[in-house]
């Protein structure tokens, strides 16, 4: 701890901290307008200067690291002048147009002239044509900008696109796409978030809506197993949209703190419009149920609602069906067998703070943007190695990727076991894995992967300085048929080489379910769907039997991979039936269904705490405060290994289950911003010669029993004979493929041409 | 010195205004007064004052056009919103009162700007850019007064043929040989932001891996950050965007888009040194055929075979060397260029570029020396047996075991010899230098001189190699060595060195590594070209152009100014580069008005050792990268310095001041 004073104030401050930050956390102001905690100082607003004992000149807090026994004050009659002077000038030719100006009410630009007292323009600049940008979701008004850098730096050292940088030119500077002349990014729109005035502004959301008549809901994002925090930002429809019902407006997020992709921003109209409750519907439902004997769902539902579940279950024999999320659970049981801790170690934070990561089995780009931007935050804040191993090469990760592993498909069963004899071999104490991993037939698993002994070699001596390493584990693990060895050859990693090993839950509430439904292998008799296909459906995204709320309409709690349990909140009234209406119905006796939080299993690692006790909130000296994290238990431990099966052979066109940037299923593809995309089969050219397919053609592919159309499009971007296939646009029979192997060799039928 | 009408330079107040000649005080700043051979200049003005050499100047207007040159060359800064926008405003209020529109608030406006902008600006250029405007505001009042009262516009308003020519350095930019724009490489390696940090540095320096690595760096003696703590460790930050270029496996990241064609002009390039690859990847640049002659079965000069591995991997230079050839450059290798050769250059190329070195090792002048005596060993011949084995394999390694070596020198050279010796298995590694411990230090660097006596090599300071005694079979086994003291001047010139009668010793060796110093081979120049040479036996050039007394024939390097560093090497081919590519299009030779700016700069010295530097916290320590230990690299050629990790690069990389300034010329 250093010692230091702040205006007097004796504050304990951490070592490496800044002023600022120091300041900041002991709750004492410094105003800034280009300072954003997440990203490194940007230096570029001045107005944070301030003045230490001693010292000649001002100094810039953010930057400027406490010193022991530093005296700092952080206001007097000159810094004000130079901090008002800082304010006449940023508000030199701002137009003044307020009255339109969608930041307007939350402005920084209009909350710093306020505070320094700028009423009048002494003196101007001859000014010049400014641009207007308008991209698919981000516009960009330059004459608005005051060039504070923050989308700049949250672009490059937070998301990893790097998609946009300044154009220098003094008073003619501004912010412009990277390289290219249009905007190409994975749109998350944190340069709109973190954009202190309306320069960097939602295309959709412009004019809509002033912000102090936006009423904020906490929640947590739907999408994906992240679960970020985010507010859905609500109001009544105005009399232009008919009528005055409440309407979500636009998200937003703690910028500062935490950091939101583009499916959580843009896609937040999912919900299921419901006003009255169907009777009728609903008896017809509950007859179902009580004649079905399995009662199928996916994962994004919330804990309660799968404590509901799980109840019916208990009480009434049902059996539940959940592919994905049984995958899950056994690859969970299968790695604490290994470890002798449920669970797992790693998270989102250490992964930032790694300087060394290694993901397997995952396009991470798309798979999981949270995942995503932490690795980029370990490459960008440690200069960390970033091994990525993939049958594909993804090349907008290239920038933060240091070795990129390409091995077959099918093989990362061989791939996992020959990197943990490659990293741990020295490590390992135990016999009988000393020995699993001495005896592997290097040979063979080399030569049917493709993943050379050198690679292994640079793998382990770039890792070799690192001290904290990160193993990102993906969904082509976790629903590998060898799934269960692989789980215990990821556990190793924990176990023996101290790594991080973060397994990343395919869908938003995987680990959730698999921790609190006993999952039945296979269905039986009638089944009753649950945002699933059955007998009888009940949906959240329309046109089942009966209606149900969807994820924007609930309260509840997700369990994140982060293994955090978050709290979400209705944003939108809902007025039909939920799932414990029908459990009620049927014999459970439940009067909320938050009611369930504080029953989730403690012998899972849940807590008993109530809904409305579970913390979200941000704050200065804490950061993000949201939810609780699940405890690790004691699991007794098994330390046999499977010997590796024989690798598997793809050989001619593989698809790749593997949803576009943005897109995670029905809830993305319903929303009116992301539900335009048309359903894509992305692939090289090589592709369209082993697959004798041409650009633009309609194709009829079948997987694992579902039927869909696709538009073949070449990819430059991508190599070899894989290609990418969505899946999120097949409503409920996406659940159907969701715990499959992701590869496949699937029939691909040709009929049609697009003239495109 | 400099003779000026007025001046404000560095605090200095001269007004010769209205007095007779013969009474003028001069400037002691060798401030440009002359432009050019045939240009003299009226006035200049820059980040501390500035000087009117010619009292017809108007100085409202000079001072408007130095608050436009800040506005037109704020793209190297422009980062923060003092500078950004009070730049801006300046140039209005100065132009405004120029025009002849101004009012007196105006002048108040630009002091308060002025004070903003100088106090709390981002970059020096920021809080420098005011101080002259001031100094005019407070000694030249009666002009702006004039023009405000009278509203007319000053006289020279409507003028256009006066040039104000301005450049942007800063301190260590005018130290550096290459004149690197090192506040922006720093700036991208503090922002995160490497492929703009790589892209600064290639803009005048293309071996950034090579000078992120060993360069003696001269700029870190004249950084500004010195005179409140210690300088900024410049050298070591500009590997990060090397190597992420390098780690990241990216295409080219060029300072600009290389030509898209060829235009119909050719150079030949003798030697693939420093200087010929640098010369050859900036002609390449702009589209013009650069045909590099190479002796060595290696590409790379010096750097290849003479910087040790554990200093320099070759796996790291090759993608300088790559880099270069990324630009079309022809290599042709295993050819020693002859008279003759050139000879069919002069015809068959648009120009030649000299660039072949020295590569002769100097005798170290002691009785009996021969260089073909057994156990006698240049340290270029030795250097190149070492590093062609252990980078390329080629020909056999040395092996020392049970061997005792002695080297004479005191540069980099000859420390590479002993940490090479060290390397291979020597039994006894010492080093003989004429002068002292400190100045072994400062000829080579704090970190090289440790490392090796960290790694065994015995020092033996103030002493010299009188006589060579050889055995019975002809081989050299001994040394004769006197030892010499500092004997002060009485009357305060420098120290003495003197012999101490009676205190010669032996040293029985097998082997003595002369590393004093080196020469270049002459012999491929024709002699009829009667090409001037120095009076130290290199190419003659006059120290701008690098063309040698024969038109068309160019030489840089180590061939021109002698055994020197690469930067060195570096700096004058990028010139040389610069002047050919001119040369080959037009026939003349010329130079830049940013190049003969930058000359003039660096006669009047950017650093000021004794500036007080304001607005900074001071005490903050330079960071020091983590080195493999003694045990982990003497027996073997890892690189011995691991580099920055990233929290010590950003935390490196903000302590600096970013101490950009203008200067300006009005000619």
């Amino acid at each position: 701890m250093i010692n230091i004073t702040i205006d007097g104030h004796k504050i304990e401050a951490k070592k490496g901290e800044t002023i600022l930050q120091a300041a900041r956390r002991n709750g004492h102001y410094i105003p800034t307008m280009c300072y954003l905690t997440k990203v490194k100082p940007i230096a570029s607003c001045r107005l944070c200067v301030v003045e230490v004992e001693g010292v000649d000149g001002f100094i810039l807090s953010c930057q400027a690291p406490v010193v022991e026994g530093m005296e700092v004050r952080t206001d007097s009659k000159e810094l004000f002048g130079h901090r008002q002077n800082i304010m006449k000038l940023y508000d030199v030719n701002h137009p003044l147009e307020c009255g339109v100006c969608d930041k307007s009410g939350a402005c920084d630009l209009q909350n710093k002239t306020l505070e320094f007292g700028v009423d009048a323009q002494e003196f101007s600049a001859k000014e010049h044509k400014r641009d207007l940008r308008k991209w698919e979701f981000i516009g960009y008004d330059e004459s608005l900008c005051i060039l504070c850098e923050k989308c700049v730096h949250v672009c490059n050292e937070v998301i990893g696109d790097d998609a946009i940088e300044i154009h220098f030119g003094g008073y003619g500077s501004k912010i412009q796409p990277k390289g290219s002349e249009e905007l190409e990014c994975t749109n998350c729109g944190e340069c709109i978030a973190v954009c202190p005035v309306g320069a960097m502004i939602s295309t959709d959301f412009q004019y809509k809506a002033n912000a102090w008549e936006l009423e904020r809901v906490p929640a947590s994002c739907a999408h994906c197993s992240a679960g970020c925090a985010l507010y859905y930002e609500r109001r009544h429809t105005g009399a232009l949209d008919g009528g005055s019902e409440p309407k979500i407006f636009r998200v937003t997020n703690e910028f500062e703190f935490n950091t939101l992709c583009g499916a959580g921003r843009f896609g937040y109209d999912f919900e299921n419009r419901v006003e009255n409750r169907d009777e009728e519907a609903f008896k017809r439902v509950v007859e179902a149920f009580k004649n079905a004997k399995t009662i199928r769902f996916t994962s994004r539902i919330t804990n309660e609602e799968a404590l509901i579940l799980q109840s019916l279950k208990e009480r009434f024999g049902y059996k539940l069906v959940n592919e994905e999320a049984l995958n899950f659970s056994k690859f969970l049981e299968n790695y604490a067998s290994m470890t002798g801790k449920t669970l797992y170690n790693g998270s989102l934070e250490s992964l930032a703070d790694s300087d060394g990561v290694i993901v397997v089995g995952s396009r991470i780009l798309t798979d999981n943007p949270a995942v995503r931007y932490h690795v980029t935050m370990a490459s960008k804040r440690h200069n960390a190695r970033v091994v990525y191993m993939h049958p594909m090469e993804d090349l907008q990760m290239k920038n933060v990727v240091t070795q990129f592993v390409k091995y077959e498909v099918g093989t990362e069963e061989g791939v996992l076991a020959m990197l943990a004899r490659a990293m741990l071999k020295d490590k390992v104490d135990i016999k009988k894995i000393e020995s699993f991993l001495e005896e592997l037939d290097e040979g063979y698993l080399s030569a049917e992967s493709n993943v050379g002994e050198e690679e292994l070699e640079e793998i382990k001596n770039s890792l070799k300085r690192c001290k904290r390493i990160s193993l990102v584990i993906g969904e082509d693990c976790i629903n590998h048929p060898r799934s269960a060895n692989i789980a215990k050859l990821a556990a190793l990693f924990e176990r023996f080489g101290n790594l991080n090993v973060l397994p990343v839950a395919p869908k938003t509430n995987s680990l959730g379910v698999s921790l609190i439904c006993d999952l039945d292998e296979e269905a039986e008799g009638e089944t009753i769907g649950y945002n699933a296909p059955g007998d009888c459906v009940l949906s959240s995204i329309g046109g089942g039997d009966l209606d149900m709320p969807a994820l924007n309409q609930q309260e509840g709690t997700f369990t994140t991979l982060d293994k955090r349990v978050v709290p979400t909140n209705a944003a939108l009234p809902y007025g039909g039936y939920t799932l414990l209406d029908i459990a009620n119905a049927i014999g459970l006796h439940g009067r909320y269904t938050i009611d369930f939080t504080s029953k989730l299993p403690e012998e899972k690692g849940f807590k008993h705490v109530d809904f409305d006790d579970i913390p979200y909130y941000f704050s200065n000296r804490e950061g993000e405060v949201r939810g609780y994290e699940l405890k690790r238990l004691k699991h007794s431990v098994d330390s046999t290994l499977d010997e590796v099966e024989e690798l598997p052979e793809f050989n001619g066109p593989v698809l790749y289950r593997c949803d576009p940037v943005l897109q995670f299923g029905p809830l993305t593809a319903k929303t009116s911003q992301l539900g335009k995309e048309r359903p894509t089969l992305f692939g090289s050219s090589q592709f369209a010669i082993a697959a004798k397919l041409k650009e633009g053609m309609q194709l009829k592919i079948r997987v694992g029993g579902v039927e869909m159309e696709r538009v073949f499009t070449i990819d430059p971007d991508l190599k070899g004979t894989i290609a990418l296939n969505p899946t999120y646009d097949l409503g409920l029979s996406e659940d159907l493929l969701s715990s499959l192997y992701r590869f496949s060799q699937s029939k691909i039928e040709v009929v049609g041409q697009t003239n495109e | 010195m400099a003779r000026v009408v007025f001046s404000t330079w560095r605090g200095e107040s001269i007004d010769n205004r209205g007095k007779p000649e013969s009474e003028w005080v001069e400037s002691q700043y060798k401030l440009p007064e002359q432009y050019e051979a045939d240009r003299n200049a009226k006035a200049f003005i820059g980040w501390d004052g500035f000087a009117i050499f010619d009292e017809e100047v108007d100085v409202v207007r000079l001072g408007t056009e130095y608050a436009a040159t800040y506005q037109k060359y704020s793209e190297a800064c422009g980062r923060c919103a003092p500078g950004r926008w009070g730049g801006r405003i300046l140039y209005d209020l100065m132009d405004k009162i120029a025009r002849g529109e101004g009012e007196v608030s105006d002048l108040e406006h630009l002091k308060e700007v002025s004070r903003t902008m100088m106090e709390t600006s981002k970059c020096e250029i920021g809080r420098t850019v005011p101080k002259p405007l001031l100094d005019m505001m407070e000694h030249y009042e009666e002009s702006f007064m004039e023009l405000i009262e009278e509203k007319r516009p000053s006289k020279d308003y409507h003028l256009e043929n006066i040039d104000y020519i301005a450049k942007v350095t800063a301190p260590c930019m005018d130290a550096c040989p290459t004149h690197v724009d090192i506040p922006a490489y720093i700036e991208g390696v503090r922002d995160l932001r490497y492929d703009d940090s790589l892209r600064a540095t290639r803009q005048t320096m293309p071996l950034a891996h090579t000078c992120g690595r060993v360069c003696p760096h001269p700029c870190e003696d004249e950084c500004r950050r010195a005179n409140l703590d210690e300088p900024i460790s410049i050298m070591e930050l500009k590997r990060l965007g090397a190597d992420y270029e390098t780690d990241h496996r990216l295409e080219w990241l060029h300072p600009y888009q290389p030509a898209k064609e060829k235009i119909d002009k050719k150079v030949a390039i003798v030697g693939a040194g420093p200087a010929g690859l640098t010369a050859a990847y900036y002609l390449g640049l702009e589209g013009i055929q650069c045909d590099v002659y190479e002796e060595l079965p290696v590409l790379g000069g010096e750097v290849a075979v003479g910087v040790p591995e554990y200093r320099m991997p070759i796996d790291k230079y090759n993608k300088d060397i790559e880099l270069a050839k990324s630009v079309g450059t022809n290599f042709i290798m295993n050819t020693k260029v002859d008279a003759d050769m050139l000879r069919r250059f002069d015809k068959e190329y648009d120009a030649t570029l000299l660039a072949f070195g020295t590569r002769l090792s100097k005798k170290v002048r002691a009785k009996n020396e021969r260089e073909d005596m057994p156990g006698y060993w240049g340290a270029i011949s030795f250097l190149d047996q070492v590093n062609l084995w252990e980078k390329y394999r080629i020909g056999s390694p040395v092996d020392l075991t049970g061997k005792t070596v002695v080297c004479v020198g005191g540069g980099f050279t000859s420390m590479d010899v002993v940490r090479c010796s060290i390397r291979a298995n020597a039994e006894k590694v010492i080093m003989l230098y004429r002068r002292d411990e400190k100045t072994i230090i400062r000829n080579t660097t704090y970190e090289e001189y440790h490392e090796a006596v960290e790694e065994g090599v015995e020092f033996i300071f103030h002493s010299a190699v009188e006589e060579i005694i050889e055995d019975e079979n002809g081989r050299l086994s001994k040394l004769k060595v006197n030892r010499f003291e500092l004997v002060p001047d009485p009357d305060g010139g420098r120290p003495q060195l003197v012999k101490i009668e009676g205190a010669d010793f032996f040293i029985e060796c097998d082997y003595l590594i002369p590393a004093v110093s080196q020469a270049a081979d002459l012999s491929l120049l024709p002699e009829e070209w009667e090409l001037e040479l120095t009076s130290w036996n290199t190419l003659k050039t006059n120290g701008r152009d690098y063309m040698t007394s024969r038109k068309g024939l160019f030489a840089a390097g180590d061939c021109e100014y002698g055994p020197m560093t690469i930067v060195n090497a570096v700096g004058q081919a990028k010139r040389a580069a610069s002047v050919i590519s001119r040369y080959v299009r037009t026939g003349e030779i010329t130079l830049t008005d940013e190049e003969i700016m930058e000359d003039h700069l660096r006669k009047l010295r950017v650093y000021d050792k004794s500036e007080k530097v304001r607005g900074w916290l001071p005490g903050l320590p330079r960071q020091v990268s983590e080195k493999l230990s003694v045990e982990e690299r003497r027996d073997n050629n890892r690189e011995v310095n691991l580099g920055f990790t990233q929290e010590e690069a950003i935390a490196e990389a903000e302590r600096c001041m970013r101490c950009y300034y203008i200067a300006m010329t009005a000619v």
